[in-house]
């Protein structure tokens, strides 16, 4: 669960940060407004402070006492109104402030109601009234003006932190999601490279993306589905040859009829004329049933031979060698279908690199589709002959039979791909396909519909590279080799 | 009575045997490892059995007994053969075959078999 998590940790992340600026923004804002509040109720205020100060001029100009009656309607009205915008003034100031600001207010109320009581010229009274008018007014001015510098700092603050957070969220999910995809995207590839050498048939485990999370949990599928890939060819292999091992059984069964049937006739002879045989007829007849049991231990090898399941064990051999002793194995099959065939084999060809075993089993497979594709009358040409200058070896597999629809060319290797209903008698073309694939070689198709099909089989000559290599069985080394020949 | 057997097989041993075997019958018998010689021979020659296997390179056992039903109605034609298979006797039968010996053959049997055709053929000559 790992990338999961992962996934959700990182938008988590993400989303308190989200949260986080939000909120702090949202605080900033309320300050804002709160500030801007106070300034707006502030201009209200001295606004009043400065007609009762004007008003203030006015007593000192005229010594009307009606002017010092407005005068207190307008500290009463301000009272009034710093009680009903207390909170908000608060809010912006705090209670301290509040309280100067009143103090300064009433100390100015009793310097008016004292006048309002006295005689109109008492320079000590105009005296102390100037004084508290002024020290109000100044105290209002300084906090407006300060409220007003700290509006402007926090909008500066919050225009600041809004930019950074910006920046800051951006380059933190970037990073995140990069490094999160980074590591998903490195999976996936491996993955890719890995199903892609599948398909091409090479059944390897990866090694190296073994995380303990979703993707790793993918490739360890992967593995264990390659292994068992690799398994089911070896069994399909298996299951093939003994498909074929039936056609093949019945041919050999023929086969053996002879010799035994020889064995008998001489048996029964022996039998019924001894007395009239001489003693070295006699000892001849031996011979020769000796003679034929070698014959059936022969034929019976060749049959066990056959249906081993082998690993690959290369050595060097003669391609015309080994298709002679194909030729053994499906002659019986090639006469009874009533074709003919025609031998084309090159001499002095060079030697190839091979599994002699599993070579047979490609050209019985490529036989036995010959002839299944041909009638009576058919004709079979197989052929060898050097290629590229002597680097590589070909053999032709021609016949003239019903020949392949140009759309099913290009499937005929696949894997459990066929045109007949799986009567399946050799190993089946893709089986063949990896065969040759495996000893660096390569294996095509011509065909005509109504006229036949040529299957060439290339393989490349033995090299003295395989002598050195040659402890070891990997054929893969040759793939290699050969792919970096070309 | 100087009966002619023929024997056409390309196992050599089969030839040898039967040709030990039967000419203690007082058969007069000549051996051929394929058809082509031996159709020529009878050309030269009466045969009044010709034992031929089934399945052979070049000319087969089939064309063999059709030619002598052909050109040697007289003569009889027994089939010896590897294959055990119902078609391929069936096919000689219409082809008129005396008798079909799947191999490992018994060479008693085809002693006696030879003997029936004969008498057959002294009955009808």
């Amino acid at each position: 669960m790992k990338i999961e998590k992962k996934l959700i940790i990182s938008s988590v992340i993400n989303a308190a940060f989200i949260v986080l600026v939000g909120i702090v923004g949202f605080q900033y804002m309320n300050l804002v407004l709160t500030k801007l509040r106070f300034v707006e109720i502030a201009d209200d205020l001295n606004a009043s402070f400065l007609e009762m100060r004007l008003s203030e001029k006015n007593y000192f100009l005229f010594h009307n006492k009606e002017t010092l009656v407005e005068i207190q309607n307008k500290i009463e009205q301000t009272r009034k109104t710093l009680k009903i915008e207390g909170n908000d003034i608060v809010r912006a100031i705090g209670v301290s402030d509040l309280r100067g600001l009143e103090m300064r207010l009433t100390t100015y109320e009793t310097a008016i109601i004292l006048a309002q009581g006295r005689a109109p010229q008492d320079p000590a009274l105009e005296s102390s009234i100037r004084t508290a008018g002024r020290s109000l007014k100044e105290y209002s001015d300084s906090i407006t003006q300060l409220e007003r510098r700290r509006v402007n700092e926090i909008i500066l603050g919050s225009k600041r932190f809004m930019l950074y957070s910006f920046w800051a969220i951006l380059i933190l999910s970037l990073l995140i999601s990069h490094y999160i995809s980074q590591k998903i995207v490195r999976s996936l590839r491996g993955i890719e490279a890995m199903t892609k050498s599948i398909s091409g048939g090479n059944f390897n485990r990866i090694e190296g993306l073994q995380t303990k999370d979703e993707l790793g949990a993918v490739v360890s599928a992967i593995n264990s589905m390659s292994e068992e890939l690799a398994h089911r060819e070896e069994q399909i292999i298996q299951s093939k040859k003994l498909a074929s091992l039936g056609i093949l059984t019945a041919g050999v069964a023929h086969e053996i009829t002879n010799p035994l049937n020889n064995i008998s006739m001489i048996a029964q002879t022996y039998d019924e004329m001894y007395d009239k045989l001489e003693e070295q007829d006699r000892k001849s007849f031996m011979q020769r049933v000796e003679a034929e049991t070698e014959r059936i231990r022969k034929i019976v090898k060749n049959l066990l031979d056959f249906s081993k399941p082998k690993e690959a064990h290369p050595r060097e051999a003669d391609i015309n060698t080994v298709i002679q002793k194909t030729l053994m194995l499906v002659q019986n099959m090639i006469d009874v279908s009533g074709i003919e065939t025609s031998l084309q084999l090159h001499t002095d060809l060079p030697h190839v690199f091979v599994d002699e075993h599993q070579i047979e089993q490609v050209l019985v497979n490529l036989i036995t589709n010959a002839v299944q594709a041909m009638s009576e009358g058919g004709w079979l040409v197989i052929s060898s002959r050097s290629h590229n200058h002597g680097e590589s070896v070909e053999i032709g597999v021609c016949d003239t039979g019903k020949g392949i629809p140009p759309e099913f060319v290009p499937h005929i290797f696949d894997p459990f791909f066929s045109t007949k209903g799986d009567g399946g008698t050799g190993l089946g073309l893709s089986v063949s396909y990896g065969i040759i694939k495996n000893h660096g070689g390569e294996i095509r198709v011509e065909s005509k519909v109504g006229v036949g099909t040529t299957f060439t089989v290339e393989l490349p000559k033995y090299s003295h590279q395989d002598r050195v290599n040659n402890g070891s069985e990997s054929l893969s080394d040759r793939t290699q080799l050969n792919k970096e020949l070309v | 009575m100087g009966y002619r057997i023929m024997v056409i097989d390309d196992e050599k041993i089969v030839g040898d045997m039967a040709k030990l075997s039967l000419e203690q019958e007082g058969y007069e018998v000549e051996t051929f490892l394929n058809a082509e010689p031996a159709l020529a021979r009878l050309k030269e020659e009466k045969f009044h059995v010709v034992v031929t296997d089934y399945k052979m390179k070049g000319i087969d056992g089939m064309e063999v007994l059709r030619t002598v039903k052909r050109d040697y109605p007289d003569t009889t034609v027994i089939m010896i053969t590897a294959f055990a298979n119902l078609d391929a006797a069936i096919e000689a039968l219409r082809g008129d075959v005396h008798d079909f010996f799947p191999k490992p053959v018994k060479i008693k049997e085809l002693k006696s078999s030879i003997r029936r055709a004969l008498i057959k053929e002294n009955a009808v000559a």
